[in-house]
């Protein structure tokens, strides 16, 4: 929809599209040029030279570079050139946020069109396009900085395969290290690609291109988690990697084929004919959900087609945005290099998920809105009680990162658009920041175990003073008085408000723990993120050997962990002088009729508030403190337990061992999967070849042995069984009823205080669950 | 912020730190110093609002008697291994959470019963000085003086105070001070030295 | 919350002295749950009927709430019984401590387990 007309001599209407796609074909154009330089006379068994390989990694820097330059000038012509809405911000006052719900009950300006035309067959068009608006422009600029940073830390990371590679994870027969030449280029061969595939997922004009370009960045996060494929766990992790998105895939394709076959399209904006938005939320409609679009006869079956339609597609977003049930695979895809965990494994691909939820918003009728919260609020705890127990520093992250995933769901879920899709630009830099900031301490101890680390921050003071940036930035550090913060603070709390005012409007006790979770959570965020700092920077120094030979990071790592601490300190601002920020931003890209309270359907009680009234101050002060209150008890905790000492972590996880044990096995999915999956397929290949010994032969002996067990049976049943059994058993059971509760008397006086505080505290929730006035507040 | 709100802030102040004192303190004679703290500046909280034999009733019984006894278990059991005894990390821990929870949970039930909100009309002002020593000795020979207006007729009838409780307590007194007695006597047979 | 965020301009009301109440009342808790000193534990339950003191006090103050809702006296007299009752808790429960630190050489009370069942 070309809905802003200028006069001016730039039309953004042509330029951008012009613009992004330069930036979108850049990357792609360093990935072909590296692929025929460098990797087909590789593999025709030539051998590049250290120069050349540096210039394969000039050559794709300087590619995605320029992308960057190109993607910020398309920001620039964006403010400049379209129409600014004038949006609400936090501190204004009802009077404004009213305005603003009507100004914004307009479709927000987007520029959609096609670039090449793939296939047609009647009604039914497969082309490349293009949709931009302001999420498009924010993520693109996002996702080409990001990438360009990690490019130019791999540079000095990555340095070791510019030569022959000793690998030290594998040892070979004969005792020694596994050699192999550098892949120096084919590590730049893939960031390329996957910058491509990324820049393609968000202009794409359809969901048929967006699920192409889904898959592409798949394929790249397969090869560069298995970039060292000569160790068995690299293959096995991007093996694993690549399965469990095929899951969720599959309920994409579903939710696909449902919009598809329903509304004739799969573009997001009108050219020519009308897109899925304009569809699904007309004009002749104030932009409210007709579910009459999907074109049956019942209206039931409409709104059914379309909340599946939504939970297929929020399938496909569970798989590449590792949410709970599918979160198994982004721990393991750690096994790839640290600066491919910063870029695809937390800024952005993972993020795709989170992306696509938040671009095809209008279809989610409010039902499958509260499943993605569900799965959100359930993912976020889940992962961050993970996250508390893992030694491994890599891990942490991961989990962290699911858990923040999480977090952007359950906004989403919630009605915060904006909470969410802010929550992952201001995500993207604190946690590349933090990967890259663990890659160069695994670069100067070579270990990922926090164990072997400690008292680090005199050895790499900038790595350890921006990851501290970072950990801050995560938890959502901040003066709630002043309202100053970095920028994890703003966008926290922007869910945290968001929950919150949802349970204001949702009485019922489920939903309030959709606002408990995230609470719950920002403490132990705040309470791994600083052990990690901690256990990491602080202390004495665990292995002195390894601390003997830390050192810096090279400039170039060092100064690239700057630029990105300086984002995640500022990136939640506001510009000085204007009232522009990021969320005004994206504020200007919110689809239309999405600003307003609604309720479901099928369950009329469940109310998805509009996002605006989440910052009235009756919502947001409190929302504001408590999440300031959770996240420095996290901070303390982690500092009693690793810097003053007061509490010792081995005695509790020796008193908690039950727990502890079910935290660091992950909570026993990867068990319970191959339990429920792959044993289930060994299981039944043993039935089928066992099926003549087992069901032939027994059938017989079975009518043998039947004769004499009738005639012993009536004589064992009646007297034995029948009549001494119930008496014994009677007495077995009230035995066993004594002794299982005998282990409740361990005669220590203490426990039986915590018992009675455990009764009072459960007697309290008891009550307030069936009973409403007491927490319901 | 007059001086009543700024004497309460003060005194409630320190009845609370010197009570998270006397948790996070481990040893003994440090604690039963700070429970001292504390406990004499509840007496200032219970003078502020109103109550001025009860307070006084604190300080004497309790900062006065019971405390020094308290001491004097200290003293007499404060041999150096178990002045200071460490409890376990995991213990520490269950307590400090379940703490927080009940915390919580008092917390919020006390801010959210409209009733105990902050009034603007309390009974008296804050300029009438109540004295209650003289009624309090007289509930507890049976006669309200105080209550010789009260409107609901089941009150009024009753008027006779507290003279039975204050019976019984006296009794009870008596008891726990013979059983007391009896418990703490001198064993010197028994004693084994551990 | 409102309260939270008036605290220092609004006048005191019984909200505020059932904060105090519910600090030292959960202090008592914890101190019964993690002291192993069974004076320490002794300590912990004055803080306990401290923090009840507290709220009866309040609650019975004409200082703090309107005419009808007050309790007056009848707070303070309770208070008053719980200080006396607390003295002859304090009396006996001391008496228990030296009679076990007597025959087990120790005031530990985590030795004191025979009632384990």
């Amino acid at each position: 929809m070309q809905s802003a007309r200028h006069s001016t001599p730039m039309n953004p209407a042509t330029t951008l599209p012009t613009i992004l796609a330069i930036a979108w074909l850049l990357p792609l154009a360093a990935f072909a040029l590296v692929w025929v330089g460098y990797s087909l006379p590789q593999m025709a068994g030539g051998r590049a030279s250290y120069g050349a390989q540096r210039t394969a990694g000039w050559l794709a820097t300087g590619a995605i570079g320029t992308s960057c330059v190109l993607a910020i000038v398309a920001l620039i012509i964006w403010l400049t050139q379209t129409a600014p809405h004038e949006v609400a911000t936090v501190h204004e006052t009802a009077a404004a946020h009213q305005a603003a719900s009507e100004h914004m009950a307009s479709p927000p300006t987007s520029y959609s069109g096609i670039y090449y035309t793939l296939a047609q067959f009647g009604k039914l068009r497969i082309s490349i396009g293009y949709y931009i608006d302001a999420l498009t422009i924010a993520m693109f600029a996002l996702v080409t900085l990001i990438s360009t940073c990690v490019h130019i830390y791999s540079m000095g990371y990555m340095h070791e395969e510019l030569e022959d590679m000793v690998d030290r994870e594998i040892a070979t027969p004969d005792g020694n290290y596994y050699h192999r030449p550098g892949r120096y280029h084919r590590f730049y061969q893939y960031l390329s690609l996957f910058s491509f595939s990324m820049l393609g997922l968000l202009l794409a004009g359809n969901l048929a291109m967006v699920f192409m370009f889904w898959e592409l960045v798949g394929i790249c996060s397969y090869f560069l988690i298995g970039f060292y494929f000569e160790r068995p766990s690299a293959s096995y992790a991007a093996n694993k990697a690549f399965i469990v998105n095929r899951v969720g895939d599959f309920g994409m394709l579903i939710g696909l084929m449902a919009l598809w076959s329903c509304l004739g399209t799969l573009d997001f904006g009108d050219s020519n004919t009308p897109g899925m938005f304009s569809q699904l939320r007309s004009e002749a409609h104030q932009y409210e959900l007709d579910a009459a679009a999907m074109g049956s006869e019942s209206a039931d079956t409409n709104y059914l087609l379309l909340f599946v339609a939504g939970v297929g597609l929020f399938c496909g977003c569970v798989g590449k945005s590792a949410q709970f049930p599918l979160h198994t695979w982004l721990p393991d895809a750690m096994e790839g290099p640290t600066p491919v965990s910063a870029l695809v494994h937390s800024a952005t691909m993972v993020a795709a998920g989170v992306y696509l939820v938040g671009r095809c918003y209008p279809i989610f009728v409010p039902e499958a809105l509260l499943v993605i919260a569900i799965v959100g609020a359930i993912t976020l705890t889940l992962a961050a009680t993970i996250a508390i127990t893992a030694y491994d520093i890599k891990r942490v992250l991961a989990y962290s990162t699911i858990s923040q995933l999480g977090y952007m769901m359950l906004a989403l879920g919630l009605g915060g658009w904006a909470a969410g899709l802010f929550h992952l630009i201001t995500h993207a830099f604190f946690k590349s920041l933090l990967f890259l900031c663990s890659g160069s301490v695994i670069h100067a101890v070579h270990t990922n175990d926090m164990r072997q680390m400690g008292g680090l921050r005199h050895k790499m003071p900038w790595t350890a003073y921006t990851m501290l940036i970072g950990c801050l930035a995560i938890i959502g550090a901040g003066i709630p008085a002043l309202g100053i913060g970095l920028s994890g603070y703003f966008s926290k709390d922007a869910i945290i408000e968001q929950a919150w005012s949802f349970a204001r409007v949702n009485e019922s006790s489920g939903y309030q723990l959709l606002m408990w979770l995230p609470l719950g959570g920002a403490f132990i965020t705040a309470c791994y993120m600083f052990r990690l700092w901690f256990m990491t920077f602080t202390g004495m120094p665990a292995n002195t050997e390894r601390y003997d030979h830390a050192h810096e990071s090279p400039r170039s790592m060092v100064g690239v962990l700057v630029l990105l601490a300086v984002f995640a300190v500022g990136v939640g601002w506001h510009v000085p002088g204007s009232k522009l920020s990021v969320t005004s931003l994206l504020e200007r890209a919110r689809p239309a009729g999405t600003l307003e309270t609604t309720t479901g359907t099928w369950l009329p009680n469940l109310t998805v508030p509009d996002e605006h009234l989440s910052h009235e101050p009756q919502i947001a002060i409190p929302a504001g403190w408590s999440a300031f209150a959770m996240a420095m008890g996290g901070l303390l905790l982690a500092a009693i337990i690793y810097v003053w000492r007061w509490l010792r972590a081995e005695e509790i996880q020796q008193s908690f061992s039950p727990i502890h044990r079910l935290f660091v096995n992950a909570w026993w999915f990867d068990q319970l999967y191959d339990w429920m999956f792959v044993r289930p397929a060994l299981w039944k290949s043993k039935f089928f070849a066992g099926i003549d010994r087992y069901v032939i032969d027994p059938f017989v002996n079975l009518l043998a042995r039947g004769t004499a067990f009738l005639a012993r049976a009536l004589d064992l049943v009646v007297d034995r069984k029948a009549v001494d059994g119930s008496i014994n058993g009677l007495a077995r059971l009230t035995w066993d009823f004594g002794n299982s509760l005998h282990r409740l008397q361990t005669g220590n006086l203490r426990q039986y205080v915590v018992f009675i505080v455990v009764g009072l505290l459960g007697l309290f929730a008891a009550v307030s669950l069936c009973w409403k006035y007491a927490l319901a507040g | 912020m007059n001086w009543s709100s700024l004497l309460f802030l003060l005194c409630s102040g320190f009845a609370g730190v010197f009570a998270i004192a006397v948790v996070l303190s481990n040893n003994i004679v440090r604690m039963a110093f700070y429970l001292v703290l504390s406990l004499a500046a509840t007496a200032g909280l219970f003078f502020l609002a109103g109550a001025d034999f009860v307070g006084a009733m604190q300080l004497m019984i309790y900062v006065g008697g019971t405390l020094v006894l308290l001491v004097f278990g200290v003293m007499l059991t404060a041999q150096s291994q178990f002045v200071s005894m460490r409890t376990s990390s995991g213990e520490l821990l269950t307590a400090l959470m379940l703490g927080g929870a009940l915390l919580f949970v008092l917390v919020f039930t006390a801010m959210n019963v409209p009733m105990w909100q902050p009034t603007n009309q309390p009974s008296v002002s804050e300029d009438t000085p109540v004295l209650t020593a003289t009624p309090i000795g007289m509930a507890l020979e049976g006669y309200r003086v105080d209550q010789l207006e009260q409107p609901n007729p089941s009150l009024r009838r009753g008027m006779s105070g507290y003279l039975f409780p204050f019976v019984i307590v006296s009794v009870h007194l008596l008891v726990v001070l013979v059983g007391a007695a009896y418990l703490a006597r001198a064993r010197r047979h028994h004693t084994e030295s551990a | 919350m409102p309260i939270l965020a008036s605290l220092l301009t609004e006048p005191i009301g019984v909200a505020h002295y059932m904060v105090v109440g519910a600090v030292l009342f959960v202090c008592g808790v914890v101190c019964m749950a993690t002291k192993r000193n069974a004076l320490g534990i002794l300590m912990g339950i004055e803080l306990v009927l401290n923090g009840a003191n507290v709220n009866l006090v309040a609650l019975g103050s004409p200082y703090l709430r309107g005419e009808s809702a007050t309790l007056m006296l009848d707070g303070q007299l309770m208070a008053m019984f719980v200080i006396v009752l607390a003295a002859a808790e304090a009396a006996v429960a001391l008496a228990i401590a030296l009679n076990f630190y007597n025959n087990f050489g120790s005031i530990d009370v985590d030795r004191a387990n025979q009632l384990k069942g």
